[in-house]
């Protein structure tokens, strides 16, 4: 279990952190060819070269970055917004939070992927469109989930005793609320953030955001899928790093956070 | 009474709900900085033609008054024409979705089954090493991008293996039904991509049923197993396993834009990848609309039949 445990750090280290330096590492030009298209894994080119002739190694660091940035930035302002309304409608029930839980179960209706393509066909070529999309349809869940854990701490006699003591709502989330549901707050935001990474790949493999030569890890499955036969590692490399993101995050998230059960019920997806 | 305030409730919130979904799209796609008509025209047009451009388009008009009119052909069915090839996009979507439709119908069907009985089996057993494995395999699952499993399937069966065709060709005038091969990787992509996400939500819907008093009395009476599962538990877990299947439902529309268009599958979602591609806006606009309006629909579908299938509301209408 101990070198499990270990062996997720290394592993979520390695892939965000070669994610976020990879620009800086001396790997050669990412947009410069260096052979022939799709040459498979040789000296000198450790992943072979991609559809244009360019050192996968290369494009590989170049495209994490901006994938992961809109995914931590779309994970944070999705946590800052859940945290203060999912906290305020918790704490008291009025007709003007009612409204704002409607308002947010109105915006969970719409599939994520169409808000990120309509707000990507009214202003194309920008990554910053893509993390804005990716908060935006990601602050239903947070609500939700922190809404559903503020609910279960109000109940308790310490709040009630809170209230009669006379402090005032803020207060009241932060000495009574917060401390008990970090745990929550933390498993829903790593649940979001795999969603969010996933998002911002996907945006890649549909060719929004920035356009090419810039490509993150998703688009570059998606450019290098006709040379399967002839370089696999140009699709599959991209992809590993992928996988192994989602599911070093998912293992973090389901042992070291709160139980999965009570999220299951609000972030389905 | 509680049935049809229900109803009309649940309704007026779609209603609402569709509203601002067409507010979005317009503002999203015409209200933001980035102007069609200077997509359109090119970096290497003049001033005068600009403004020609965007007459012609009756975009010189107050964006209330397009937004007005826009909505009220989609009401009556016209949602307009093509920027790039000038076909109707009402005839586009026509053309289309029927194929999207039976493609996401396949693919629910396959993951109904499987979530069910997976469902079943592990919320039934919770807690167990088999309920383990499968919640460890389901977060697996859930944790995939949709595109990379399909791309992955692409890769196994139609280049390595080369059992089914990587590109759904379907000669011109053909329907997809015509050439079912071509339906195995899109089907299978989305049922892979949406199985995690429903199993979890049965599983979660099975497990405070099989738990609770009745199925208790059940047990002690005899009953286990298949029957116990059949006759107690399910009944009793009908009305959120429909609702979850139909959150799930509403997500393959998600799905389906990622699958159609990596493997040019004839559908809505292809078409509308398209459109984003070549910033033809009024077909972005009648797609994104027709879809937001069908995850509505099938949204709202599932919490009438989750309520119609809820014991306890059903035993309070007759009074």
């Amino acid at each position: 279990m101990k070198s499990l445990r270990v062996g997720l750090i290394v592993l979520l280290t390695a892939v965000v952190v070669f994610g976020l330096l990879g620009p800086w590492l001396p790997v050669g030009s990412a947009t410069a060819p260096a052979g022939r298209p799709f040459a498979p894994p040789g000296p000198g080119h450790p992943f072979g070269t991609d559809f244009l002739g360019r050192d996968m190694l290369a494009r590989l660091a170049d495209g994490g970055r901006m994938m992961l940035l809109q995914a931590i930035g779309a994970t944070v302002a999705g946590s800052v917004v859940g945290i203060s309304v999912g906290t305020l409608t918790g704490l008291s029930t009025t007709p003007v939070t009612r409204v704002m839980l409607r308002v947010v179960d109105g915006l969970s209706a719409l599939p994520p992927l169409l808000v990120l393509l309509v707000l990507a066909t009214g202003t194309p070529g920008n990554e910053v469109v893509v993390a804005v999309a990716i908060a935006a349809v990601s602050i239903p869940f947070s609500v939700r989930a922190v809404h559903a854990a503020t609910r279960d701490v109000v109940r308790q006699p310490y709040v009630a005793i809170a209230r009669a003591r006379g402090d005032g709502p803020l207060r009241i989330v932060r000495y009574d609320v917060l401390p008990n549901i970090l745990e929550v707050v933390g498993a829903e935001a790593g649940i979001r953030f795999i969603a969010a990474a996933q998002f911002a790949a996907t945006a890649g493999f549909l060719g929004l955001g920035a356009s090419a030569p810039a490509a993150n890890w998703g688009r570059l499955v998606r450019e290098n899928l006709p040379g399967l036969d002839l370089n696999p590692a140009a699709l599959l490399v991209p992809a590993a790093l992928l996988v192994a993101l989602a599911v070093a995050v998912t293992a973090f998230v389901d042992r070291f956070a709160a139980g999965p059960a009570t999220l299951a019920r609000v972030v389905p997806r | 009474m509680s049935w049809l305030r229900f109803v009309a409730g649940r309704l007026a919130v779609g209603a609402l709900t569709l509203v601002t979904l067409s507010l979005s799209v317009f503002w999203a796609t015409e209200g933001l900085p980035g102007d069609v008509v200077g997509v359109l025209s090119g970096t290497d047009a003049t001033a005068a033609e600009r403004v020609r451009l965007r007459e012609s388009l009756g975009l010189d008009r107050p964006a209330a008054q397009r937004y007005l009119d826009w909505v009220s052909g989609a009401a009556r069915g016209d949602l307009g024409e093509s920027l790039v090839t000038g076909r109707s996009v009402g005839d586009v979507l026509a053309e289309r979705v029927t194929n999207s439709l039976g493609l996401v119908a396949i693919a629910i069907t396959v993951i109904a089954v499987i979530a069910v009985t997976v469902g079943t089996l592990s919320g039934m057993r919770a807690g167990t090493r088999l309920d383990r494995f499968v919640s460890t395999g389901v977060g697996g699952l859930i944790a995939l991008p949709d595109f990379l499993v399909a791309a992955l399937l692409l890769t196994v069966f139609a280049s390595v293996l080369r059992l089914v065709p990587g590109v759904s060709l379907v000669p011109v005038g053909d329907t997809p039904w015509q050439h079912p091969q071509v339906l195995v990787l899109p089907v299978v992509s989305l049922v892979i991509g949406g199985l995690g996400a429903a199993t979890r939500l049965l599983r979660a819907s099975i497990i405070p049923v099989a738990a609770g008093p009745y199925v208790e009395q059940a047990r002690l009476n005899g009953a286990r197993g298949i029957g116990l599962a059949l006759r107690h538990v399910l009944p009793n877990a009908a009305g959120p396993a429909v609702q979850a299947l139909a959150v799930m439902t509403a997500g393959l529309v998600g799905g389906s834009i990622v699958v159609e268009t990596l493997f040019t599958f004839p559908g809505v979602g292809h078409e509308l990848s398209q459109a984003v591609a070549s910033r033809d806006v009024t077909m972005v606009q009648g797609l994104a609309l027709a879809l937001g309006a069908v995850t509505l629909v099938v949204l709202l579908a599932g919490d009438l039949a989750a309520r119609a299938l809820d014991p306890t509301t059903r035993r309070s209408v007759p009074r």
